[in-house]
């Protein structure tokens, strides 16, 4: 990892280009090439329509005027629902994403050792990941159940009587954070895959050393793989955000679950866009959005120096 | 090396599928919404034009019945050629919205009747004035239906179908109880009366529960219309009247079934009907349940040994009506279809007695036709027949656009009366000031 | 937390690569056995979702509207499954959608790596710019783009045919690039160095260290990728008009209807659908039990 007075030096030296330096930089184009074509063929154009319309009235059909701030000053200063959609999302994304990040790395653990069965037990923990659609918003409602679901059946058995998960506004979130710890195969891949990067000679020596388990976990797999950590905590923050789903397939009670308990950000974007056809006030709170991630990402990134290693060298 | 050796066969078959693709591309095209008239269809010398209509009807049992009265269409003229796409409900005007904002949209699509005037005031559907002004068909329709097609006194969609909702009871429960089965109930009182004598218990566990409003397919919306004489959220000029006396009784009186039952039981068979994968009427745990009149076809399908009756919607007092709720759906032309005039063509076929009738009888669906709902053939079904004797208490509403939304704010509310958390008369309070609030921003 | 020591280069610890030492009878370790236990017991409660899917999907619609449903068919209709497949032209969708998939899963693979390779081991002005922007293309909800999206194609008359849907596989993906920059990153920079000295160019050291060294993160893209393509289900519907290019996804739609769903039919094609993607997830795990073997690059 470089100190931020070798990455001075190198930019200043960067200033200057020598033939072989010119060479790398037409090289470092060339190789990101495909991805600026996609950027400015594809990506670019649609984005910044986006902002443009957030300044507007558009509503896809029939108008698109300028109309300043007003959908943003609407958004903080008079609706409501936009702050109960924030309030909902932020919650969600602040339990989520350490339970799932931990999750899915004690997973990959587990699945990492050699025992019998290994490539099945793989593929079983992986099925969540990929089993999507009705069926398994359905199943969960059955597990759900307060008298007879599974997961109330098993905290009786230690003597918790179990909320009523999907009908009560206080435990319908925590309930969607539990079906998403249930679907951490995909990260659990994620780390599987880093955890092949890990030279086992590292281990080797650690245990000729007596290093203890976690301190070998603590000490090797985990600076090994906290780029890929931090890859994961980054986009599930992203991914985060975008939870729309599960805000009316899992309850009864129309758009939102009870009490609006469930009406997360970009479902009530969604209605804002597809419903009502309010397109510039979905891209405002789309582009309010972008920013929340934005700097959360940048912290993320600030932090990242202090806990990341990179054994290549970041820059 | 190893690399190498590895990618190139895939690369080999990458190009070969990309060949593949390029070669399906001229066909699908053609059907990219801008066909050139249909100048060489068939090779005859008549210049046919096709068009595309958009419906959510593809399944097994919905698909043959629209295709056989497209077919229909197609056969009795000779100048248009109807084309049939499939597209998942709900998604469907996803679609719509974008190839409306792309220009190339269906020239006929199926839509919701609830906001056919947001889209009209939104310029996504076509004003039919003119064609209505040629051919004077409203009078073929339910008025109830026609005026929520209007958007400032002009139409912009033909009704095509709608529902209506009817209390189903189960005979033989009715038998078990010493109750007498020719005689529903007729009023919210002795609904209640009939609930209990219904309910089955074993200990504090229920066997089978009488009655539960909001179970079915009637929710509180709808209970409000039916308590408060028929009256919604909105007044005919556009003012909320959420907040009437009307309807805190009726909010109070669902609450007290609420009570009865314990929130408890109420949760937990919510859980576990709330999927609808399994039912509770036709499973006999529910013997009084309020639904649509297609769902006679489900209990013909699922639950053939079942002894059933269904009845208006029972009345909060004598007198004030056995209001019932209703919905369905319109056809529109998309505005920018490249073909309106044989759009109308095929809506007006498609509104017609002959197609509405064959809908009718092959779907049990209520149509918005008048005499092909009322035809006698279909009218031998005696569910279907109390449905459209139904139509006469049903409401159907047209949501004021300044308003549009409104129900993300009414619901919370009314949540918050089951969860004891509001009274009925805060919750309704609460409601109209908040619908108010989006109505004054809007205007 | 701690750096980790830096690792003792490959070849004189090699001799104690657990990988390396021939294949003994090992004695079944305490640890082990109760890991083997703890994750059959968890396996349960991960494969109930599939068991109720297979469950229903051979029951007849009257033993599915019971309550309480049966966890076991009373009786099994196996041809719930032929019919389902005869429902719709299936056969066809599944050819249209393992088209798209191979497409995305070639696409993503290569272009991918090649890309995050330009990322992390290549230093060039504006790197950190470019970068930042992809990370920003991220962070836009879809939502608001899809419109915009759709016209762009629309204008470019791409509306209609798979492009829309294919085009974009070879053009990067913002999410897999920023992965696999992860991964490239935590390769140490001597093997590449060396082979630099030897005077290989860049895209020898991609093709030849890099890529070799990140198979298993390679397999993972194949697998999300795969997996993208073959349950995506708003592209296809937005960007084909003629239902001869549907896909599984929209096929399986038709089963669920505005007023009822057909739930044995609808778990059956789910089924179905979810058979290739267990058999690719258990194939591409040889690629997952390798373990870095930091000489394999510049071995070959």
């Amino acid at each position: 990892m470089k100190t931020n007075a070798e990455t001075l030096t190198q930019k200043k030296k960067r200033k200057k280009l020598s033939p072989l330096a010119r060479r790398e930089e037409l090289q470092g184009y060339l190789f990101i090439l495909p991805w600026l074509v996609g950027l400015f063929g594809i990506t670019l154009f649609p984005m910044l329509f986006s902002l443009y319309g957030s300044f507007t009235n558009y509503d896809v059909t029939s108008r698109m005027d300028f109309i300043g701030l007003r959908n943003y000053t609407r958004m903080f200063a008079s609706d409501p629902l936009f702050w109960k959609s924030l309030y909902n999302t932020l919650y969600y994304v602040a339990l989520m994403v350490p339970l799932t990040t931990i999750g899915s790395v004690l997973l990959a653990l587990m699945l990492n050792e050699r025992i019998a069965g290994m490539r099945v037990f793989r593929t079983i923990y992986y099925l969540p990941a990929v089993l999507s659609g009705v069926g398994v918003y359905f199943l969960w409602i059955q597990l759900l159940n307060p008298s007879s679901g599974l997961i109330n059946t098993l905290l009786g058995w230690v003597g918790i009587p179990g909320p009523a998960w999907l009908s009560d506004p206080m435990w319908t979130k925590p309930a969607i954070i539990m079906m998403k710890l249930w679907g951490v195969g995909g990260g659990m891949l994620l780390y599987l895959a880093s955890l092949q990067g890990v030279p086992s000679q590292l281990y080797e020596s650690a245990k000729l050393d007596g290093a203890s388990a976690f301190r070998r976990f603590w000490h090797i797999t985990l600076p090994m793989i906290s780029p890929v950590i931090f890859f994961d905590v980054v986009t599930s923050f992203i991914g985060g955000f975008q939870i729309f789903q599960e805000g009316y397939v899992m309850t009864d009670s129309g758009n939102g679950g009870p009490m609006g308990s469930l009406l997360f950000y970009n479902l009530y974007m969604w209605n804002q866009a597809f419903q009502l056809f309010d397109m510039g006030y979905a891209m405002a709170m789309a582009w309010v959005l972008f920013v929340i991630v934005l700097l959360l990402t940048l912290i993320n990134l600030r932090m990242s120096r202090r806990w990341v290693y990179y054994e290549g060298g970041e820059d | 090396m190893k690399s190498t050796r590895f990618f190139s066969p895939l690369w080999l078959l990458t190009a070969a599928l990309l060949l593949l693709v390029t070669a399906c591309t001229p066909e699908s095209r053609s059907s990219n919404g801008a066909p050139a008239a249909g100048t060489n269809d068939d090779g005859s010398a008549t210049e046919k034009v096709t068009i595309d209509f958009w419906t959510f009807w593809g399944s097994e049992t919905r698909r043959p019945i629209i295709e056989k009265i497209i077919e229909d269409f197609n056969q009795s003229q000779d100048r248009i050629v109807v084309k049939h796409t499939y597209l998942p409900f709900g998604d469907i005007w996803t679609k719509n919205l974008a190839s409306i904002a792309a220009g190339n949209p269906a020239d006929v699509i199926i839509n919701d009747y609830a906001d056919v005037n947001l889209r009209a005031s939104k310029n996504q559907n076509t004003n039919l004035s003119e064609y209505l002004s040629q051919d004077d068909i409203e009078k073929q329709f339910y008025p109830e239906l026609w005026k929520n097609v209007l958007y400032n006194d002009e139409a912009y969609a033909l009704p095509f179908n709608t529902d209506t909702r009817l209390l189903y009871y189960n005979k033989e429960a009715f038998r078990e109880a010493g109750l007498d089965p020719e005689q529903p109930p007729q009023t919210w009182e002795q609904l209640e009366e009939y609930a209990k004598k219904l309910d089955k218990k074993t200990g504090s566990q229920y066997d089978r529960v009488g009655f539960y409003p909001l179970w079915g397919d009637f929710g509180v919306d709808s209970w409000l219309i039916n308590g408060d004489g028929g009256n919604g959220y909105f007044n005919e000029n556009d003012e909320t009247s959420i907040n009437t006396p009307g309807k805190v009784s009726t909010l109070e009186w669902l609450k007290s079934w609420q009570d009865r039952l314990g929130r408890q039981t109420v949760d937990a068979m919510k859980a576990d009907f709330g999927s609808g994968v399994s039912d509770p009427f036709i499973s006999g745990k529910v013997a009084m349940y309020i639904q649509t009149g297609t769902y006679n076809t489900q209990i013909e399908e699922f639950g053939q040994d079942l002894d059933i009756g269904v009845a208006p919607i029972p009345e909060r007092e004598e007198g004030s009506g056995h209001w019932s709720s209703g919905g369905g759906f319109v056809v529109e032309i998309p505005k920018g279809a490249k073909h309106p005039d044989e759009a109308w063509e095929f809506m007006k076929y498609l509104t017609g007695v002959d197609a509405q009738k064959y809908w009718a009888l092959k779907n049990f669906d209520n149509v918005a036709n008048i005499e092909a709902a009322e035809d006698p053939e279909a009218n031998e079904n005696a569910v279907y027949k109390a449905s459209v004797e139904n139509l006469a208490n049903t409401k159907v509403f047209q949501v004021p656009l300044s308003a549009s939304g409104y129900k993300d704010l009414i619901n919370p509310h009314m949540d918050a009366v089951f969860l004891g958390k509001e009274t009925p008369e805060q919750a309704l309070q609460g409601a109209e000031k908040d619908v108010q609030a989006l109505m004054s921003k809007s205007k | 937390m701690d750096r980790p020591v830096p690792p003792a280069s490959g070849r004189e610890n090699q001799a104690i690569d657990a990988r390396r030492i021939p294949a003994r009878r090992r004695r079944i370790k305490p640890s082990e056995a109760l890991l083997f236990v703890l994750l059959s017991v968890g396996s349960l409660l991960f494969l109930l979702p599939l068991w109720w899917m297979i469950s229903t999907s051979l029951k007849s619609p009257q033993e599915i509207a019971q309550y309480p449903p049966t966890f076991i068919p009373n009786e099994f209709h196996f041809e719930n499954y032929i019919h389902t497949w005869q429902a719709a032209p299936f056969t066809l969708y599944a050819f249209n959608t393992l088209m798209l998939a191979f497409f995305a899963v070639v696409g993503n693979v290569v272009v991918n790596s090649f890309i995050a390779y330009g990322f992390a081991r290549i230093s060039f002005r504006g790197k950190r710019l470019w970068f930042s922007v992809l990370l920003a293309t991220m962070m836009i909800p879809g939502f608001v783009t899809l419109i915009p999206q759709y016209v762009l194609f629309s204008k470019l008359h791409l509306v209609g045919t798979y492009y829309p849907l294919i085009i974009p596989q070879f053009l990067g993906s913002a999410f897999y690039i920023f992965m696999l920059r992860q991964f490239y990153l935590s390769i140490p920079k001597e093997l590449s160095e060396a082979a630099k000295i030897d005077g290989a160019n860049h895209l020898y050291i991609w093709a030849r260290i890099v890529i070799p060294l990140s198979k298993p993160a390679l397999a993972a893209i194949a697998i999300f990728a795969f997996n993208g393509a073959w349950n995506d289900f708003l592209g296809p519907l937005l960007y084909v008009n003629d239902e001869v290019l549907y896909t599984l996804q929209i096929g399986l739609q038709s089963f669920r209807g505005s007023v009822q769903t057909q739930w044995n039919y609808l778990m059956a094609g789910s089924v179905i659908v979810l058979l290739p993607v267990i058999v690719l997830f258990f194939l591409f795990q040889k690629y997952f039990i390798e373990g870095m073997n930091l000489t394999a690059g510049t071995k070959g």
